[in-house]
C-alpha cells in the first residue's frame, strides 16, 4: 500500500471535501505536505488515464467529483443529488454578503432597496451563511458572512476568485459602469470553474 | 437633461415593461431597467423623465404588489421627486448647490448594479459546479411514507366535501321561548279530532311543532287513551305511519271539547290555545 492509495482510498469513500490535515489523518505517515503532493499526483493520474472523475478542490477541501460533461448521463437518474438552484434574490443578497463581511441586514437592504430578511433566513438554512458576530450600534446588529457551503455551491478554491474584489463602486463612481465592468465578467468566468488545479 | 431623447415617452406607453412591477427585485432594479433600456448616460439621468416613467410602471402594477414591497417602490419614487425638486430650485451660484442632488443615487444604482453582476458570475459559477457530482449517494429506501404533508385529497374527494358542505349549515332558527305542552291538552286535541273524523294519523298531533315535548305528550296522550278503550293504534309495519281509530268507548263530549269545534278549519295550534286559555 503506498500513501497514494491510502489519500485515494480516503477521497473515494467521502462524500464531502476532505481538508489536507483530515486526509493526513488516515495514516501516521502523512503529513500536509505529502497529501499535497499526492493529490497533485492523482490528479495528473485521472487526467491521464482519462478517469469520468477527477479531484477538485472546494473551499479548503478536495472531493472526488465526476467531470461536468457527464452530468447529462447522471442527471437522468433520481438518486443523484441536485443541489437547490438560488433564486436572483439570494444570490444578489450573497453577492453583497460575500464582498462586505461582516455586514448586517440593514447595510444589505441599503444596497439592494428590499427587504431581505427572509432572503437571509433561507441563506442560512441551506448554511450558505452564517452569523460571524454582532455590530456596533442600536441593538448590537447580526453580522453575516459567508461559509465553506457557500465556496461548495459555486466551486471556489477561495473568496479570491470572486471578481475585483476591491471597491468597485467607488472605483466605477467616475466611469461608464459597462466598460468597467466587462473585464469583471470575464475573470470570473475562467475563475469560478471548478476544473482549476488546485493550488498546492 | 438636454440629452433626454424625445422618444421616450411615448415609448413608456406601449413597452411591456409596464405592467411586470412584479419580475423586479425591487425598486433599484427597475430604476436601472429603465436606464438600460434607453441608453440614458448614468451620470447624466434625466430626473424628471425618469421620474414620470418611474411613476408610471408602479401606478400599473403596484396593485397586485404586498403592501410592504409596494412600500420600497414608493420609497424610490419618493426620493426621484424630491431629486427633481432640488434640480428645480434656482441656485445663486455654483457654491450653494454643492454636490449634484442625483450623486447619492448614482452611487447607489452603480454599487447595486456591480453586486447584479456579481449576482450573474455567482449564477454561471453554481451552474458550472452542478454540473460535478458527488460520489454515488443513493437515498436510504423511502420509509413507508414519512411524507411532508402531501396532499392525499383527490379532486373527488374535494368535491364530494363541496357538494355536502350546504347540508351543514344550519338553517336560520328564530328562536322563540318554547310553551310546555302537557299530556291533558293533546288528549283534548285527539278527542276533538275524532269527533270529526274516523282516524287521524299519529303524526298530525306534532307535526305542526316539530318538538320533543310534543311528540312525547302526544304519544303518552295516546297510550291514556288507548288505555282507556278511547281509540285503538294500529301500525300496518314497522316504522310505519301510526293510525288513531276510535275505540270502543266512543268519545264523548264534554264542555272543554266542545267549545272550539264548529271552527272546523281551525289549526291544532289555535285549537290548543284556546283550550290552553279555558283551562
Amino acid at each position: 500500500m503506498t500513501p497514494d492509495q491510502i489519500i485515494e482510498a480516503t477521497l473515494f469513500a467521502s462524500q464531502t471535501p476532505l481538508t489536507p490535515v483530515e486526509i493526513a489523518r488516515a495514516d501516521e505517515g502523512l503529513d500536509v505536505v505529502t497529501v499535497r503532493d499526492a493529490l497533485q499526483r492523482l490528479r495528473e493520474r485521472y487526467d491521464e488515464q482519462e478517469h469520468a472523475f477527477q479531484v477538485y478542490q472546494l473551499g479548503d477541501g478536495y472531493q472526488v467529483l465526476t467531470r461536468p460533461e457527464f452530468a447529462p448521463y447522471l442527471e437522468r437518474f433520481d438518486s443523484v443529488p441536485r443541489p437547490p438552484t438560488l433564486s436572483r434574490a439570494a444570490l444578489e443578497t450573497l453577492a453583497i454578503i460575500a464582498y462586505r463581511q461582516p455586514i448586517g441586514r440593514i447595510e444589505i437592504e441599503e444596497i439592494r432597496g428590499v427587504a431581505t430578511a427572509s432572503v437571509l433566513r433561507t441563506l442560512q438554512d441551506w448554511e450558505l451563511i452564517e452569523i460571524t458576530g454582532r455590530g456596533e450600534g442600536l441593538g448590537r446588529p447580526l453580522l453575516y458572512g459567508t461559509t465553506d457551503e457557500f465556496l461548495d455551491h459555486f466551486g471556489f478554491q477561495s473568496l479570491a476568485e470572486l471578481p475585483e474584489p476591491d471597491e468597485l463602486p467607488v472605483a466605477l463612481r467616475n466611469t461608464i459602469p459597462q466598460m468597467e465592468l466587462e473585464p469583471v465578467e470575464n475573470g470570473a468566468g475562467n475563475g469560478a470553474s471548478p476544473e482549476t488545479a488546485p493550488s498546492p | 437633461m438636454s440629452a433626454v431623447p424625445n422618444r421616450l415617452p411615448s415609448q413608456l406607453r406601449t413597452e411591456p415593461f409596464v405592467v411586470e412591477l412584479d419580475r423586479f427585485q425591487g425598486p433599484l432594479d427597475l430604476l436601472l431597467h429603465l436606464i438600460r433600456a434607453q441608453d440614458i448616460d448614468i451620470f447624466d439621468i434625466p430626473i424628471s423623465q425618469i421620474t414620470k416613467q418611474f411613476q408610471a410602471v408602479i401606478d400599473e402594477g403596484i396593485d397586485r404588489l404586498e403592501l410592504d414591497r409596494a412600500g420600497e417602490f414608493l420609497e424610490l419614487a419618493a426620493t426621484l421627486v424630491r431629486i427633481k425638486a432640488q434640480l428645480l430650485l434656482p441656485r445663486h451660484d455654483e457654491e450653494e448647490w454643492g454636490e449634484d442632488p442625483r450623486a447619492e443615487l448614482v452611487r447607489r444604482l452603480l454599487e447595486y448594479e456591480f453586486f447584479q453582476e456579481v449576482a450573474r458570475v455567482l449564477s454561471d459559477a453554481e451552474a458550472e459546479r452542478r454540473r460535478h457530482h458527488g460520489k454515488g449517494y443513493v437515498e436510504p429506501r423511502p420509509q413507508p411514507v414519512a411524507v411532508r404533508g402531501e396532499l392525499t385529497t383527490t379532486r373527488e374527494d374535494f368535491l364530494e366535501a363541496a357538494i355536502e358542505l350546504p347540508e351543514h349549515v344550519p338553517e336560520p332558527t328564530h328562536l322563540a321561548p318554547i310553551r310546555v305542552v302537557t299530556v291533558e291538552e293533546k288528549i283534548s286535541a285527539i278527542r276533538r279530532h275524532l269527533r270529526r273524523a274516523e282516524r287521524l294519523l299519529f303524526s298530525r298531533l306534532f307535526r305542526s311543532w316539530q318538538e320533543r315535548q310534543h311528540v312525547v305528550a302526544a304519544l303518552l296522550a295516546c297510550l291514556e287513551l288507548a288505555k282507556q278503550q278511547v281509540l285503538r293504534l294500529e301500525q300496518v309495519k314497522r316504522f310505519g305511519s301510526i293510525w288513531i281509530f276510535a275505540g270502543e268507548n266512543p268519545v264523548e263530549s264534554t264542555q272543554n271539547d266542545t267549545a272550539p269545534d264548529p271552527d272546523a278549519a281551525k289549526t291544532e295550534g289555535e285549537e290548543l290555545a284556546a283550550v290552553e286559555t279555558e283551562a
